[in-house]
């Protein structure tokens, strides 16, 4: 045992301590193992401006255009094509005045001269009952409320805001509960739904043509729920009236 | 002695070291289990590819001041999710119903203004986006009472819109099997803060989902009810 040549180093005897190599193997290995982890806990934890990692294509992307895609084919990218200027989608005629527009062009007296009119009442095509009132409640909440206010008077809150930023193009939202807007024909009231009117935006587009009658019933419910006798309430609750 | 020493010479004998091979092995092996499967299952996971995705948009139009501070409805511009599969963006028209009059000169605006002049779309970055192959419908859930706030947590609060569920197949599933856990009143579903009376939201969940008259969990997880 004695001899040199049986060292540690050519035998099988045992060491003192595990050679450097092994533990910085086993070290190393434990610290770069951290690295996959640490990125992934920064994508859990942190947003990316990049899309997700398709790890499995599969049939992920078809060769097909999506709603609102993109197709470089056309001049304006759109995948969606517009209708052609002029023309008219099947079952799309909208040959009834009262129901569609709100009013009526009549020749005048004076050839070549037309007048629009516009309907007083509600279209045939719908009836006004609570569920049709209620819809046109919720319709107006979506659409009228930004700017004209819940209660109509025109305190929305986009209208605030604006004044709040002092924007010298704003202009108010007109109050329902004025005489003028209280005299128009339910069809006038149609047509600025779907037109606009002066510096108020069309909503045509947005709302479909039964909402637009549903939002007109509730603009006359509204009127009535700020404008309506005292003999209308009951009896019990005149008191707390103020 | 002599033909000991020549044999000693060519015989291969393990060094010293190779008594801590096979603990170290051990300890890798060891290491490797427990490893392996926390990367793939970590690593590999919807959570960790799709969630936080948050684009940069060509306009900084913020979700937080348009649906939080003014409050405006989320129908008022994704205007088809009662109606259709699809949730529309809005057109450039409906921002400019109001930036024709609100902020008409902030540089901000100004891509919009510059696409209401030339007609050309603003092209919004898609966040979520389901593979091609799986069918995905707004208006079958919007009109049963899942709101928004479940699938893209609160829109109301975020500058840029991020995506906050996994939406993979088991997000999908697991609610499909108890939808009960999502269901609240329809006209409900834009209002991101209703919480539900009492905070027992299973009570009203299993009410609605009784009247409602929602389709069985066998037909919910079903495949050909999103694979079609
Ligand atoms: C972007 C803000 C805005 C929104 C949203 C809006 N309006 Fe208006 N509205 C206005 C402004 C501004 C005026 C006043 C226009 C003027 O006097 O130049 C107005 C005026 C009106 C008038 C009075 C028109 C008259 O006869 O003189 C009616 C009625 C009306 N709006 C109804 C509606 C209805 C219904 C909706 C919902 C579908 C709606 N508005 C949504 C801004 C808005
Ligand atoms: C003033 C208009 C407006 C309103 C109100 C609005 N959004 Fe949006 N929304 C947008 C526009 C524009 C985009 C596209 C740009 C973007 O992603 O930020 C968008 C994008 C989104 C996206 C991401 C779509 C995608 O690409 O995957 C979600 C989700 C979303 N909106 C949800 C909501 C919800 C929920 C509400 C109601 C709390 C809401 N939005 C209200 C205009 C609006
Ligand atoms: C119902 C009214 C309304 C609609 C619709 C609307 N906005 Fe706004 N927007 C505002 C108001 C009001 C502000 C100012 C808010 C504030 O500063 O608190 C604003 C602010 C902004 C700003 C920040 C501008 C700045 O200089 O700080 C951007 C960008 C913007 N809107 C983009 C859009 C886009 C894009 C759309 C269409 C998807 C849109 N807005 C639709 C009312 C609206
Ligand atoms: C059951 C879950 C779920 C609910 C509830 C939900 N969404 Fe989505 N939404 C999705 C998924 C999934 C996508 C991605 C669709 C795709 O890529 O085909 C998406 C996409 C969108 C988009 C991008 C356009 C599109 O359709 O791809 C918008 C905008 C959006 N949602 C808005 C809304 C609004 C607003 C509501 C509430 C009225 C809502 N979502 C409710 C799951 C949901
Ligand atoms: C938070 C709950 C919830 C999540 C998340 C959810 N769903 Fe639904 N889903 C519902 C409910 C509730 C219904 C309505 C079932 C009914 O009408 O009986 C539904 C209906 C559907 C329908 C229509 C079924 C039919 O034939 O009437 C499809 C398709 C669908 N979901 C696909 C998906 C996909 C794809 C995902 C994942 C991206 C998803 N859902 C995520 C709750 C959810
Ligand atoms: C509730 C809706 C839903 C139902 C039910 C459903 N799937 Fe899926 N499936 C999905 C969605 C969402 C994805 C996309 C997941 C993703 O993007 O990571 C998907 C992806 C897949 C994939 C591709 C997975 C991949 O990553 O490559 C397969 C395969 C699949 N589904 C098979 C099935 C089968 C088989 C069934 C019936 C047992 C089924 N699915 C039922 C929603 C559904």
């Amino acid at each position: 045992m004695s001899d040199p040549s049986h060292d540690n180093k050519t035998s099988g005897g045992t060491l003192k301590s595990p050679l450097f190599w092994i533990v910085f193997i086993l070290v190393m290995g434990a610290v770069v193992s951290w690295l996959p982890l640490s990125i992934i806990a920064k994508r859990r934890f942190t947003t990316s401006d990049k899309p997700r990692i398709h790890i499995f294509q599969d049939m992920d992307q078809q060769p097909k255009y999506r709603p609102q895609a993109v197709n470089n084919l056309f001049a304006d990218g759109r995948a969606m094509r517009q209708p052609v200027d002029g023309t008219v989608a099947f079952g799309d005629v909208q040959e009834d005045d009262h129901y569609y527009r709100g009013y009526a062009m009549t020749e005048s007296e004076q050839q070549g001269k037309y007048q629009t009119s516009y309907f007083k009442g509600m279209p045939k095509q719908v009836t006004v009952d609570e569920n049709f009132i209620r819809r046109g409640q919720q319709r107006y909440d979506i659409y009228c409320t930004p700017c004209h206010g819940a209660d109509g008077f025109g305190q929305g809150t986009v209208h605030l805001r604006a004044l709040e930023l002092q924007q010298s193009t704003w202009v108010p939202p007109t109050s329902m509960h004025t005489d003028i807007v209280r005299d128009r024909e339910e069809g006038h009231l149609f047509n600025t739904i779907t037109h606009g009117i002066r510096n108020m935006p069309g909503y045509g587009k947005q709302i479909p043509v039964k909402d637009r009658w549903a939002i007109v019933a509730y603009i006359r419910a509204l009127q009535l729920s700020q404008n309506a006798p005292v003999s209308d309430v009951p009896a019990d609750v005149r008191p707390t009236l103020r | 002695m002599q033909q000991n020493d020549s044999s000693n010479e060519s015989r291969f004998i393990f060094p010293a070291w190779a008594n801590y091979l096979l603990p170290a092995l051990a300890l890798m092996g060891i290491g490797a289990a427990t490893y392996l499967p926390a990367f793939v299952g970590l690593g590999f996971s919807a959570k960790t590819l799709n969630v936080g995705y948050a684009p940069e948009q060509p306009v900084p139009f913020s979700h937080a001041v348009h649906a939080g501070n003014l409050g405006i409805d989320c129908r008022y511009c994704h205007t088809s999710v009662e109606d259709a599969a699809f949730a529309a963006i809005p057109p450039t028209q409906t921002c400019m119903n109001c930036h024709e009059k609100v902020l008409p000169d902030s540089a901000k605006i100004q891509p919009v203004r510059e696409s209401a002049l030339t007609g050309k779309p603003i092209e919004w970055v898609k966040v979520h986006n389901l593979p091609d192959y799986v069918y995905f419908n707004h208006s079958a859930h919007v009109t049963r009472g899942v709101s928004c706030v479940s699938c893209h947590g609160r829109v109301d609060q975020m500058d840029t819109v991020t995506q906050v569920q996994p939406m993979s197949m088991s997000w999908c599933l697991d609610c499909h099997r108890k939808p009960e856990t999502a269901l609240r009143p329809a006209d409900k579903v834009t209002d991101l803060t209703w919480q539900p009376p009492n905070g027992d939201q299973l009570k009203i969940g299993l009410e609605l989902k009784e009247k409602l008259n929602i389709h069985s969990p066998a037909y919910m997880t079903s495949c050909s009810t999103c694979h079609r």
